[in-house]
């Protein structure tokens, strides 16, 4: 097929230069390893990013554009299938890290033994991890001190045992930050600076963090918010290993005769096939996309897909959602400010509790109303035009703010991620079809939790709340976990606790689609703590394989 | 790209003279004026025909110094867009003077405010999507439409014409004036944002929103 030149084999190939392609492209080439990083979209410098939410939030100048990138989505097997954006994450070097804010909380030790603290819960495929927060502990302290992570050790009382303080203080107090923290006070409940990706001091020659209003949802056209592209793409380009080849699309994992990965065969920005040749092949496209091209990776050994023996690849998908109480307050709350997410969080809510009626818990934190204008985002039950409309974007813009949750919903069998028979994308490869219908556990801890975030708003002082409780998964964390489960049993998991398929012996996966269950805390510091982790697996491990015939 | 019944043709232009009369006089009813400026003082019908003239103008480039040129599949996607807009506008304006016409015998631009907004909420009726909207959300209700950006789940080509209008009378209002919309930044001062001067100020790391952090920082390892 190949137009051009072969090129050369090399170690690793890593699929995905987001925020675990480039953790892992970071730790590989620092001990020695020759990687080629196969990113299908872009590699966008930071001059190419502005404050501009149109742009970047309307018209897809970071999102996937869904005309050339759709996915479909339906509730359950027997129900209309709609084309729909389903967990977006932007598509190119940095991946989600390019226009997250970043918050960046630490897991806690019983998010890795959920189902043995709990038991069965009917519905749902709940396990414990086959690792613990013992064996990422070290990991997480790696990525806090690489990024210069901004936050307050010791303050979260419902946080594990940490080695390490955080290597930046937190950052400077926001009015909806000081109003949560303020709420949280008054009804007894800890709270703590969210953990950010975000500098308050010069760090490792970076300057200090621009707190400019355009961030969550926005590039970072300054390079002071920390990242995957501004931190661990240029560790990994220092050692002149790591060969990033952006705009080139993996179509399919080839296997050669000893049933191991032998080559990913991609589309460069020519549209030319190209063969990239490699010992090892590391997945890290993001759950949805990573479970994809498994499932185009069809060959004899695996005609149902790639590692997929098992029937298991893209099942037991979850993806959080995003719902909040907002309250509106006399004095000015400026929820802007920062981009709305330099915040305050409290894990009160976050550890398993019998008592409420529902399984797991979850995170939760100050936000603002906007991104940061009021153009994506409106009070609940605003009108959507006229004079009461406008009245109210006067009146509350400057005076409300959200205390959000991260729902923790929880992995069923039947919430999977399938290739469609039907949509295809601008290249021709059928896109992902999710199937998600939600628990009624999670609605249940949707409800209670938004009820107590109105409650602290109350308690801080405001003069009206709204309650939005989610009633479906939209995807609308971009949060994506489960689809290639790790695990001890070959038979309930896709990969092992090294995060390598059980069927196939020099491929990993190392997105969040490793994760068993979601959790309640935003994914990616544990997907880029999770990612090194098993690069330090592979690097002690490796060997060069048999010389090409 | 011509589309049918193509406008004006004037460079930045698209709807003919009486199409972009009648959006600009809805749109004035989506955001009215009251003693502050509304979507007509913004000119937001200046941002929408901009917008429907082509490639042009979708992506100002970062600093500020002009519009990225669009090229490959993305430019693609993009003709096959705005030809989908343009479609919808054109059969909305039609729609608008029929029903005009029908209820009060003369096109839509000649009603008075109160016989507009009356064509305007029948014209909002027949969505679904809008119903929730409208009325405040009851408890255990979450709209489709209440957080669009966080959800990320309805493109602008989804939807149907008045909630289209309504979004591009908003994203004119509010977005950064270099889309020709927010004239005198009339929708940051409604709201009381305190933008940056210039897309160039936030590019060059010059625009911070210190200044509306609190006043007092929190004490966290204090304990307090």
């Amino acid at each position: 097929v190949a137009q051009k030149r072969k090129p050369e084999r090399t170690n690793v190939v890593i699929i995905g230069a987001g925020a675990s392609g480039a953790t892992a492209a970071k730790v590989l080439t620092e001990r020695g390893l020759r990687v080629v990083a196969l990113e299908r979209g872009p590699w966008r410098k930071r001059e190419s990013f502005g404050g501009d939410e149109l742009a970047n939030v309307n018209r897809y100048n970071l999102w996937p554009d869904p005309i050339l990138n759709p996915r479909t989505y339906r509730v359950s097997a027997n129900k209309e299938t709609k084309i729909e954006m389903f967990c977006p994450v932007p598509q190119m070097v940095g991946g989600g890290t390019v226009h997250w804010q970043g918050w960046l909380p630490r897991f806690t030790e019983n998010d890795f033994k959920l189902r043995t603290i709990v038991g069965e819960l009917a519905g749902t495929t709940l396990v414990d991890w086959p690792i613990s927060y013992a064996d990422l502990e070290p990991y997480y302290t790696n990525v806090e001190w690489a990024f210069g992570v901004s936050g307050a050790g010791g303050v979260n009382k419902y946080e594990s045992s940490r080695s390490k303080e955080y290597p930046c203080p937190p950052l400077p107090t926001t009015r909806y930050g000081q109003k949560f923290h303020e709420g949280c006070r008054k009804l007894g409940y800890n709270s703590f600076p969210t953990p950010m990706a975000a500098l308050s001091r010069p760090y490792n020659g970076r300057p200090v963090t621009v707190q400019s209003a355009f961030a969550q949802q926005h590039g970072d056209p300054t390079g002071t918010r920390s990242s995957a592209l501004s931190v661990f793409v240029p560790d990994a380009l220092k050692t002149g290993r790591y060969d990033l080849r952006p705009d080139c699309y993996v179509h399919e994992i080839t296997l050669d005769e000893h049933d191991r990965c032998q080559s990913a065969v991609y589309r460069d920005a020519d549209g030319d096939f190209i063969e990239q040749e490699a010992d090892v092949f590391i997945l890290g496209c993001g759950a949805i996309e990573s479970a994809r091209l498994l499932l185009l990776s069809r060959s004899s050994r695996f005609p149902h897909g790639l590692a997929n023996g098992s029937d298991l690849v893209g099942r037991n998908a979850t993806f959080h959602e995003y719902s909040a109480a907002v309250g509106v307050f006399e004095d000015p709350i400026y929820a802007w400010a920062g981009g709305g997410y330099v915040a305050a969080s409290s894990y009160q809510f976050y550890e398993h509790d019998e008592k409420r009626g529902f399984v797991g818990g979850c995170h939760i934190a100050s936000a603002g109303v906007g991104i940061p204008l009021p153009i994506n985002w409106s009070l609940p039950g605003r009108p959507m035009w006229g004079a009461q409309a406008r009245q109210i974007d006067r009146d509350y813009y400057n005076h409300s703010f959200a205390i959000g949750m991260v729902l923790h919903d929880m992995p069923q069998h039947e919430n999977r991620v399938e290739l469609d028979d039907k949509i295809k994308d601008a290249w021709g490869l059928p896109v992902a079809r999710i199937t998600n219908k939600i628990h009624e556990n999670d609605l249940k801890m949707g409800r209670w939790v938004i009820d107590r975030n109105a409650e602290i708003l109350d308690a801080a002082g405001a003069k009206k709340t709204y309650r939005v409780y989610p009633e479906r998964v939209t995807g609308n964390c971009s949060h994506q976990h489960g689809t290639t489960r790790m695990g001890n049993d070959p038979g309930t998991s896709v990969l092992n606790k090294w995060c390598q398929a059980h069927e196939v012996e020099n491929l990993f996966v190392v997105d969040g689609g490793s994760f068993p269950t979601a959790t309640g805390a935003n994914p990616t510091l544990t997907i880029m703590a999770n990612a090194w982790r098993v690069a330090d697996y592979i690097a002690d491990h490796y060997q060069p394989a048999r010389k090409p015939r | 790209m011509t589309a049918p019944q193509a406008g004006s043709g004037a460079a930045g232009s698209f709807f003919n003279a009486h199409q972009r009369a009648t959006i600009e006089a809805a749109m004035a009813r989506i955001i009215p004026t009251d003693d502050q400026p509304g979507a007509r003082e913004a000119g937001t019908i200046e941002f929408l025909d901009r917008y429907l003239s082509g490639l042009e103008f979708i992506y100002a480039k970062p600093d500020g110094s002009g519009f990225e040129k669009l090229e490959g599949k993305r430019a693609e996607a993009w003709e096959q867009r705005i030809e989908i807009l343009r479609a919808k506008y054109i059969e909305g304006v039609r729609e608008l003077d029929s029903r005009s016409q029908a209820q009060f015998g003369v096109e839509f631009v000649l009603l008075t405010s109160g016989q507009q907004d009356h064509i305007l909420t029948g014209m909002e009726r027949p969505s679904l999507q809008i119903e929730a909207l409208v009325e405040p959300a009851p408890a255990g209700a979450r709209s489709e439409l209440v957080e669009p950006a966080l959800q990320q789940t309805s493109a602008e080509i989804e939807l149907d014409f008045f909630p289209l209008l309504a979004l591009h009378t908003r994203q004119g209002f509010y977005a950064d004036p270099i889309y020709g919309g927010n004239k005198n930044r009339a929708g940051w001062k409604l709201i009381g944002f305190e933008g940056p001067e210039s897309l160039a100020e936030t590019h060059a790391g010059r625009f911070t929103t210190l200044p509306f952090f609190a006043k007092e920082q929190i004490d966290w390892k204090g304990g307090k």
